[in-house]
């Protein structure tokens, strides 16, 4: 097993997931690099902790009430899930379809969305634009429910278009007018009394209320419409239709692909002003995309299993957002081992971090890449991360303390130690710079054998979880 | 002819609400001797006001509110049952803080024992509380799977049973209710299972299996039992009331009767928006996406039980704490169709 394949393991871990242990990447590295992104795509996630051990101590989490618990029970999930790679693909799919409870004033209607994206989200894009088109959390988001027969609301036709598949430039205003008459009548059972509750923020009399989709025939405009280019009688399911068959749709899609997983590309807003990175990863995700009949999975099979994925030169390129990093950080730590109430503060720290989960700044998501990082947000990130990794307390870390401590035995260096610490946290890469700041910690403060005690481990943690590449992935 | 059973509901009491007159996740009741209903309230992390007692009665009157979120005396982070003795003192468990905290019916503290551990006297997460005839107060310990008996201070008496499957044997169980013939029965929620034990902790008889028929039950939360024997189990999982006789033999279940509770009614009363808007709505649908999903089931159709957590029988009426719908649903006893 050569020092590359753990640490091309440890990429890809990170990028599917949100990064693995030593002894992970070594039991994944005896796989091999095919079968492991096989695995990750094809088989079902196990949860070590149940629905039902959740809701049983923390009720809100499974029947929320309000606009954290989402994201905590979300948060769980990736911490308890052997694969999380469900997670990170709904993930994904929210930072586009970036739907917030600001407007909606209802949790599950929103983990309902999520739910949709883990189930439908590695399938065809033409289905799931069907299924997100019905998802009553954007129904209400983007006023669907409000368009009717002779009175358009063109705020979902308009996003649909611009935001969840071609991007401006390749449509005209007269595109979204007609792609809003087409989705008139597709709205929320009972909408006038669930977006009152919304409006008012209502929980009563007996908590909130699960919504579900309704079409109304009478409320639909049936007549011929004219959209991008093709004249028909067209419904909602004939707009998605003809959206998938775009080459742009390809091109939009494959590059939210590529950014999430390979590199940060910039802004949407900037994408028809600023060149992809990689024009040819871009291309070669479209083709795939078309042979494959828009399967994203296939996408992403293509993807892991691409030259341009392997590169060392997209190692560590990207920075982790919020959610990512408290997530990677509490499954190192292992500190939640059944439902805790500090889970609940724990999740905080992504919305301190920029981050809350199910709460988007607004339909357009959030910024990825360096926009995560502001003198405010990078303060937090550190002290979260240098907390957690130095509580010795933590399952995990006694466990990778009392790993480092036997491995060492007999051959300590401090450049033997730095080696030790970084593979234990999974085999972070570091620039040159930051480990000469690891080797000036550890001679002066860890200068034999002797002095690896508890407490110069966790400082040397500590100091671990502030370097730059802890804040990448 | 077969003899078929039914349990019909009477009426619903509460209403959500993060403070004053309501419950927020309400976890458990327990009557005083004047009749009066001390509604234990979990609240949830991200909003501790619903950590309280609410105290009402059958009628619906409100007499206030008292305890909080906190770790001082007379505070609780994750509450988990309540339990009023002969002489009127509240007993609270705190599954958080690991300890019993005993208080007056008016709100005071008196005194709080426990502490975590494995040790006599010592909790892993405190829940199901229950008092026998002579006094003495049986603790759910339920991550030890056990049940420690103490007596009205606090002092420990004995302890029975163990963590495991076998009989006798408990898992992460929950409720605990005493029945006069001086029998115990123990929501075994991991083991998906009543237990009956002897008062000196002998293993009688489990009732009830995991499995996907009407008679079975999924993680049960609490049980009681009528006058003649039947018992009465929260389906918490199936978010159903479920009755077997007591023989131990399957009678009937309901999914849930929910109706508008005065406090329902004086809320929709003074907001006629609303009220107009839930006047035109059909809340009770039947749709092909929830079946075998009992929990979105719940999420979606307002009437229907959403996590179960408690049944008490007072002077005939059995009242089932409805947790993730913030209110108590009150049912007659089973009868013969």
């Amino acid at each position: 097993m050569s020092n590359n394949e753990i640490l091309l393991m440890a990429h890809l871990m990170r990028r599917v997931g949100f990064g693995s242990t030593k002894d992970e990447l070594n039991k994944y590295v005896k796989k091999g690099y095919d079968n492991q992104v096989d695995e990750i795509l094809d088989l079902e996630p196990n949860y070590e902790v149940s629905n039902h051990m959740i809701n049983r101590y923390q009720p809100d989490y499974e029947s929320p009430m309000g606009s954290s618990a989402n994201g905590a029970t979300w948060l769980y999930r990736m911490v308890w899930s052997d694969f999380p790679f469900k997670e990170k693909i709904s993930l994904f799919w929210h930072g586009i379809f970036a739907t917030g409870y600001a407007k909606l004033a209802n949790g599950y209607v929103l983990a309902d969305q999520i739910r949709m994206f883990s189930k439908y989200g590695l399938g065809n894009y033409q289905d799931l634009l069907l299924h997100l088109s019905k998802d009553p959390a954007m129904i209400i988001w983007l006023d669907n429910c409000e368009s009717h027969k002779g009175a358009i609301n063109e705020n979902y036709g308009r996003e649909l278009l611009e935001l969840f598949s071609m991007g401006t430039g390749n449509y005209t205003e007269k595109d979204i007018k007609e792609a809003a008459r087409a989705f008139t009548g597709w709205t929320i059972a009972n909408k006038d009394y669930m977006t009152a509750k919304s409006q008012r923020d209502s929980v009563w009399p007996y908590g909130r209320l699960a919504m579900h989709f309704e079409y109304k025939e009478d409320d639909h405009d049936g007549d011929e419409k004219t959209f991008l280019g093709e004249t028909g009688k067209f419904n909602g399911e004939d707009i998605i239709e003809i959206i998938c068959k775009q080459k742009a749709t390809a091109k939009f899609i494959s590059r939210h692909i590529y950014s999430f997983f390979v590199e940060d590309e910039p802004p949407v807003p900037e994408w028809p002003y600023k060149e992809p990175n990689n024009p040819e990863a871009i291309e070669a995700l479209s083709e795939v995309y078309f042979d494959k009949g828009y399967n994203i999975k296939e996408m992403l099979r293509f993807l892991f299993k691409s030259k341009f994925f392997k590169s060392e030169k997209v190692w560590n390129k990207r920075v982790k957002s919020p959610i990512e990093l408290v997530a990677g950080t509490l499954r190192i730590t292992k500190e939640f081992s059944r439902p805790d109430k500090q889970q609940s503060l724990t999740n905080s720290h992504t919305q301190f971090m920029g981050q809350h989960a199910m709460n988007p700044p607004s339909v357009e998501g959030w910024h990825w890449g360096t926009e995560w990082l502001d003198s405010g947000t990078v303060v937090e990130r550190v002290n979260f991360s240098s907390s957690k990794l130095g509580n010795v307390n933590n399952l995990g870390i006694r466990r990778i303390i009392d790993n480092i401590k036997s491995n060492i035995s007999n051959q300590f260096t401090p450049e033997f130690l730095i080696e030790i610490v970084l593979e234990e946290l999974g085999a972070i890469i570091v620039s040159k710079t930051t480990k000469d700041t690891l080797n000036d910690f550890v001679k002066s403060k860890i200068d034999s054998e002797k002095a690896l005690t508890d407490d110069n481990l966790s400082e040397f943690l500590q100091l671990v979880g502030a370097m730059p590449e802890y804040q990448r992935t | 002819m077969t003899t078929s059973f039914k349990i019909k509901s009477r009426k619903t009491m509460g209403l959500a609400a993060m403070q004053g007159r309501g419950f927020y996740y309400p976890f458990d009741l327990s009557f005083d001797s004047n009749n009066r209903i001390y509604v234990l309230g979990r609240g949830h992390d991200y909003d501790t006001r619903g950590c309280r007692i609410t105290v009402m009665d059958m009628n619906e009157e409100y007499h206030g509110t008292f305890a909080s979120f906190g770790t001082q005396d007379g505070q609780f982070m994750w509450p988990s049952s309540i339990v009023i003795s002969n002489s009127d003192k509240i007993y609270v468990s705190d599954e958080y803080l690991n300890k019993i905290t005993i208080m007056t019916t008016e709100g005071k503290f008196i005194s709080s024992f426990g502490q975590f551990g494995e040790d006599d006297g010592q909790f892993d997460g405190p829940n199901g509380l229950v008092f026998d005839n002579e006094n003495n107060l049986y603790v759910v310990d339920h991550r030890n799977g056990r049940i420690q008996v103490f007596d009205e201070e606090g002092n420990f008496i004995r302890k029975f049973s163990s963590q495991g499957k076998s009989e006798g044997n408990l898992n992460l169980p929950w409720g605990i209710t005493f029945h006069s013939d001086d029998r115990l029965y123990v929501s075994d929620w991991g083991n998906h299972r009543i237990q009956e034990f002897t008062t000196d902790g002998e293993f009688v008889r489990s009732v009830g299996s995991n499995g996907d028929k009407e008679e079975n039950i999924l993680h049960p939360s609490s049980c009681a039992i009528d006058d003649i024997g039947n018992i009465y189990v929260s389906d918490w999982g199936n978010h159903k009331l479920k009755v077997f006789d007591k023989e131990g033999d399957f009678l009937c279940s309901n999914r849930g009767e929910a109706t508008l509770s005065e406090w329902a009614k004086d809320f929709l009363n003074t907001n006629v928006e609303e009220k107009e808007a839930r006047l035109k709505s059909n809340l009770d649908f039947d749709l092909e996406i929830f079946k075998n999903d009992p929990f979105k089931e719940s999420a979606h159709i307002e009437k229907l039980f959403w996590c179960p957590t408690s049944l008490t029988f007072h002077k005939g009426n059995l009242l089932i704490v409805d947790s993730s719908r913030h209110r108590i649903q009150v049912y007659n006893k089973v009868y013969k169709v």
